[in-house]
């Protein structure tokens, strides 16, 4: 009780100094000290949103099969090399683009991850998602019907997880392997993910999924579901990682990753 | 002759290929072994068999761990070539030496693999030779091991895997140069095929042939379940199949009658099978169907981690075998530079220690050893991080590997499959398959009134027409939650009646059909066959297996069997074996959760339903993440 009352007696003693000492200076003196303070919190603050918008990671995900290591060799070396098998682990890598390169101007480099499709490696996705700049989702145009479902689940799952939808974390729906001539076109894979993420919404809606934690509901209550309802921005493009025309890709990237 | 070799990353680029073969591969063997094989924890097999598009290939494979490369070779599988091994770690310590993670092409190798492979090839071809002549194994055995220990370099990876070489089955004449060494069996294999059949570990085939075989199953699954299926050789399965049938009627008859019994019903809530009297109108039974609340299914799971204070004071105990070897210093040094390739005996007490904790988790013995196997392997050769302990590092990559099996390969989102069936108009048929006793008509009715609070129209159908007073206890169920049940009484085919019941359904709207089928021991051939006759006559969308989670051993041989059954007995060869687990008596076992990860990892399928207790609300989604903490706790 004693100590107590000793540092009750204490605190004021050095409240009333404080008091004291602040009656002397000079008010102008005073305000700019707290135009100082008041600065250098906001330089602070700013510093931390600016580079958290700035981050420079791009995505690439999609079912495995897809072409999402090609196209990461392709967008980093121009070359597909001696081609690829199913990645067991993310490529990870931070660069110029290829074409880019050439030009020789200062250019920001681009942290590019190609995340595995193969649904047992999925989880390695969340650990990317919050510090995702953008994210392309490739899809394989010419086995495209076969995946649709399995496509437009992963798509879901995407673009309800939380740092997307917080982030409003851009999409590019990147419709691959268009080289061929019995590749679909882009707008029938849109309307056909869409589709079925119109079904995935119905029965996802019914199930407040213990596991899988979609916290967000997609699209608009009573509306045929649209990618112009997502949250984020949401945009198609055709692209063929094979004979390296990734024109559309790269423009994307770089409207996210400003060079 | 080698078909192909290749090196490729872990992330999938492929470096070089051997270009001078030439023969492109048909099919697309890389992707199938990556996929159903080095994905599915499996990495510690010898091999695996690739057949489809009319090839029959064996592959092959070592990781360069710390290097994060990937050697896999392919060749027929009728050619037991013998060098295979050997070329595969010559390649790989050849090529980390020029190995330069910026560098992409790698054509300088061909004239090295060429020289290699010349080598490997003399070097088989001086063993057969030697063994032809009739020197016991393990001179010459050791003779090529004195030859090559030159380039070897610690690398124990061949002479580990050269003695549980597998055969397929195929001609029992060609497996003169085995190279049997060490823990695996040194009988001969020529004469007796039926003991040699394949397991996938020489550690274990001397005494139980009825023992499940992994590798065996996993090539069924790897057949593709549904769709791309039916390419496969029906024949191999078949003679497969009646190899194992023939080594078990011994087993089976000895439990044959009214197993039930000692899995006697004990009175439970949800279990009517004693209370309701044979008159039929049991007026007693209240209609409560109404609403018991919101079914656990549907609840967020708030999962308590209470298990983070222990995690970090319990790796220091299983630390103290190799503690005690090193010396405390050099070991905390070694923690500290983290400088040194981890080798196998480096990583064996922690994988030891790891085995047995999983195992007093009620995980199979057998599937504990695998999953070690395949730990090490993707551990071996790779650099220590700092300020890190053996034991952490081990601990880590098991917790990924737990989670990349209990993730689900494939969506297990029913009331989407429910809707797509709706817009086919016709009715989603599920069915119960089990052993005995384990809950299949209770758990049937948690399923039936999840499905209900969902607005899904579902009919019951009894078609357990075996055991007294099951038909029964399912209409007690179904006037309770008042659905509709199909029933035509006992002394029925049951696969008739499971077709009329979705006949039925289809007439009336009914947007999904639970199938009741009698529990069966996997053993009771005549009951399998029933099982077999009534899934491919009616073609279910989704085969729900129902097993206890108390199980320990005995999930291994329960899944495996019905597995293979179901192939085996199927006429097309092609039909889906399993797609779904439900486990019940979830809340009865505590932390002793391994049948979950048992029973995933020899089915493959995952599980899609956990039931956990008393009443209709009780049924759950499997919590990855939990599962897994309270497996390495
Ligand atoms: N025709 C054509 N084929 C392509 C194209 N891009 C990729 N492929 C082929 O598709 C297959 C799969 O490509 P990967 O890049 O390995 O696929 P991935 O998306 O990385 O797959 P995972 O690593 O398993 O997730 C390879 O055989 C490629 O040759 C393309 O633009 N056109
Ligand atoms: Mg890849």
């Amino acid at each position: 009780m004693d100590n107590l009352e000793d540092l009750k007696i204490l605190a004021e003693q050095w409240f009333h100094q404080g008091v004291e000492f602040f009656q002397q200076i000079p008010p102008t003196q005073l305000y700019a000290a707290i135009g100082v303070l008041l600065l250098t919190t906001i330089l602070l603050v700013s510093i931390r949103l600016f580079r958290r918008t700035k981050s420079n990671t791009v995505l690439l995900s999609g079912l495995s099969g897809s072409g999402k290591t090609v196209l990461f060799y392709q967008l980093r070396d121009g070359s597909t090399h001696q081609g690829a098998v199913t990645s067991m682990e993310p490529n990870e890598g931070t660069f110029v683009l290829h074409t880019e390169n050439i030009k020789k101007g200062k250019t920001k480099p681009v942290h590019l991850v190609d995340v595995p499709g193969h649904s047992r490696l999925r989880s390695k996705l969340e650990e990317y998602l919050p510090r995702a700049a953008a994210i392309v989702f490739v899809v394989d145009a010419l086995e495209f019907l076969p995946n649709c479902r399995a496509a437009s689940e992963y798509l879901y799952d995407i673009l309800t997880n939380t740092s997307v939808v917080k982030n409003k974390i851009p999409v590019l729906l990147c419709c691959n392997k268009t080289d061929k001539v019995t590749a679909h076109t882009k707008e029938f894979i849109r309307k056909q993910m869409e589709k079925e993420i119109e079904k995935l919404r119905v029965s996802r809606s019914a199930v407040s999924s213990a596991d899988i934690a979609n916290d967000f509901t997609l699209g608009i209550e009573g509306e045929l579901f649209s990618f112009l309802h997502c949250y984020n921005k949401v945009t198609v493009a055709e692209a063929s990682g094979l004979t390296g025309d990734t024109d559309q890709v790269q423009e994307f990237i770089r409207e996210y990753v400003k060079p | 002759m080698l078909e192909q070799l290749l090196i490729f990353t872990r992330g999938g680029l492929i470096l070089w290929t051997c270009k001078e073969i030439g023969n492109a591969l048909k099919g697309s063997p890389i992707d199938t072994l990556i996929r159903s094989c080095l994905l599915e924890e499996r990495s510690g097999d010898v091999s695996f068999n690739y057949d489809a598009h009319g090839a029959a290939y064996t592959l092959k494979w070592t990781f360069h761990n710390d290097l994060g490369l990937v050697f896999v070779a392919v060749y027929q599988r009728i050619l037991h070539l013998l060098y295979v091994d050997d070329l595969l770690s010559l390649v790989k310590q050849s090529f980390a030496e020029i190995y330069d993670p910026k560098r992409m092409a790698y054509d300088d190798f061909d004239e090295t693999f060429r020289q290699l492979r010349k080598e490997a090839e003399s070097r088989a071809e001086e063993l057969r030779k030697t063994k032809q002549v009739g020197k016991p194994l393990g001179n010459v055995k050791k003779q090529g091991q004195v030859s090559k220990s030159g380039l070897e370099g610690g690398n124990k990876r061949i002479s580990e895997s050269g003695g549980s070489k597998k055969d397929d089955g195929d001609g029992n004449k060609a497996k003169v140069g085995n190279l049997t060494n060490g823990h695996s069996n040194g009988n001969h294999q020529m004469e007796d095929d039926s003991q040699t059949s394949d397991l996938a570990n020489g550690k274990e085939n001397t005494t139980d042939n009825v023992a499940l075989d992994l590798s065996k199953l996993q090539k069924l699954r790897s057949k593709g379940v549904r769709g791309r299926g039916g390419i496969r050789k029906a024949d191999s399965i078949g003679n497969k199949g009646s190899k194992v049938t023939a080594a078990e009627p011994a087993k089976k008859a000895t439990k044959k009658n009214r197993v039930w019994d000692d899995a006697a019903p004990k009175q439970e809530k949800l279990d009517f099978t004693d209370s309701v009297d044979e008159n039929g109108n049991n007026d007693h039974v209240d209609i409560v169907a109404a609403d018991q609340g919101e079914s656990m299914m549907d609840k967020e799971e708030v999962f308590s981690s209470d298990s983070e204070s222990e995690d970090d004071d319990e790796p220091g105990s299983d630390e103290k075998p190799e503690a005690k070897k090193k010396g405390w210093f050099s070991s905390v040094f070694q923690s500290i530079t983290g400088k040194a390739n981890l080798e196998r005996t480096d990583l064996e007490p922690a994988l030891k220690a790891l085995k047995e904790r999983l195992m007093t988790k009620n995980v199979a013995e057998e599937i504990a050893g695998k999953l070690c196997e395949s730990v090490e392997a993707s551990l071996e050769g790779k650099k220590l991080a700092s300020f890190t302990r053996i034991s952490s590092t081990v601990q880590g990559a098991m917790e990924d590997a737990l989670v990349r099996i209990l993730t689900p390969r494939r969506s297990i989102d029913i009331l989407r499959d429910v809707h797509a069936a709706k817009e086919q108009r016709r009715p989603y048929v599920v069915v119960f398959v089990g052993v005995n006793g384990v809950g299949k008509s209770t758990n049937l009715a948690k399923v039936a009134y999840w499905l209900l609070q969902h607005n899904v129209s579902v009919m019951m159908a009894a078609c357990d027409t075996f055991r007294s007073g099951a038909v029964e206890q399912l209409r007690t169920h179904a006037r309770r939650l008042q659905i509709p049940i199909f029933e035509k009484g006992y002394e029925k085919d049951p696969a008739v009646v499971a077709k009329e019941a979705i006949q039925e359904a289809t007439r009336n709207g009914s947007d999904v059909v639970l199938v009741d089928t009698a529990g069966r021991m996997q053993d009771n051939e005549p009951l399998m066959r029933a099982l077999s006759k009534l899934i491919n006559l009616n073609n279910p969308d989704l085969v729900l297996f129902v097993g206890e989670a108390l199980v320990g051993n005995d999930a291994v041989d329960q899944l495996s069997k019905f597995n293979q059954k179901l192939s085996d007995l199927s006429p097309t060869g092609n039909r889906s074996l399993i797609d779904g687990i439900l486990l019940t008596k979830f809340d009865t076992i505590d932390d002793k959760v391994g049948a979950a990860l048992s029973m995933v990892y020899i089915s493959g399928a995952p599980v899609m339903f956990v039931g956990c207790g008393q009443s209709y609300t009780d049924l759950k989604k499997l919590n990855v993440k939990s599962i897994v903490k309270t497996l390495l706790k």
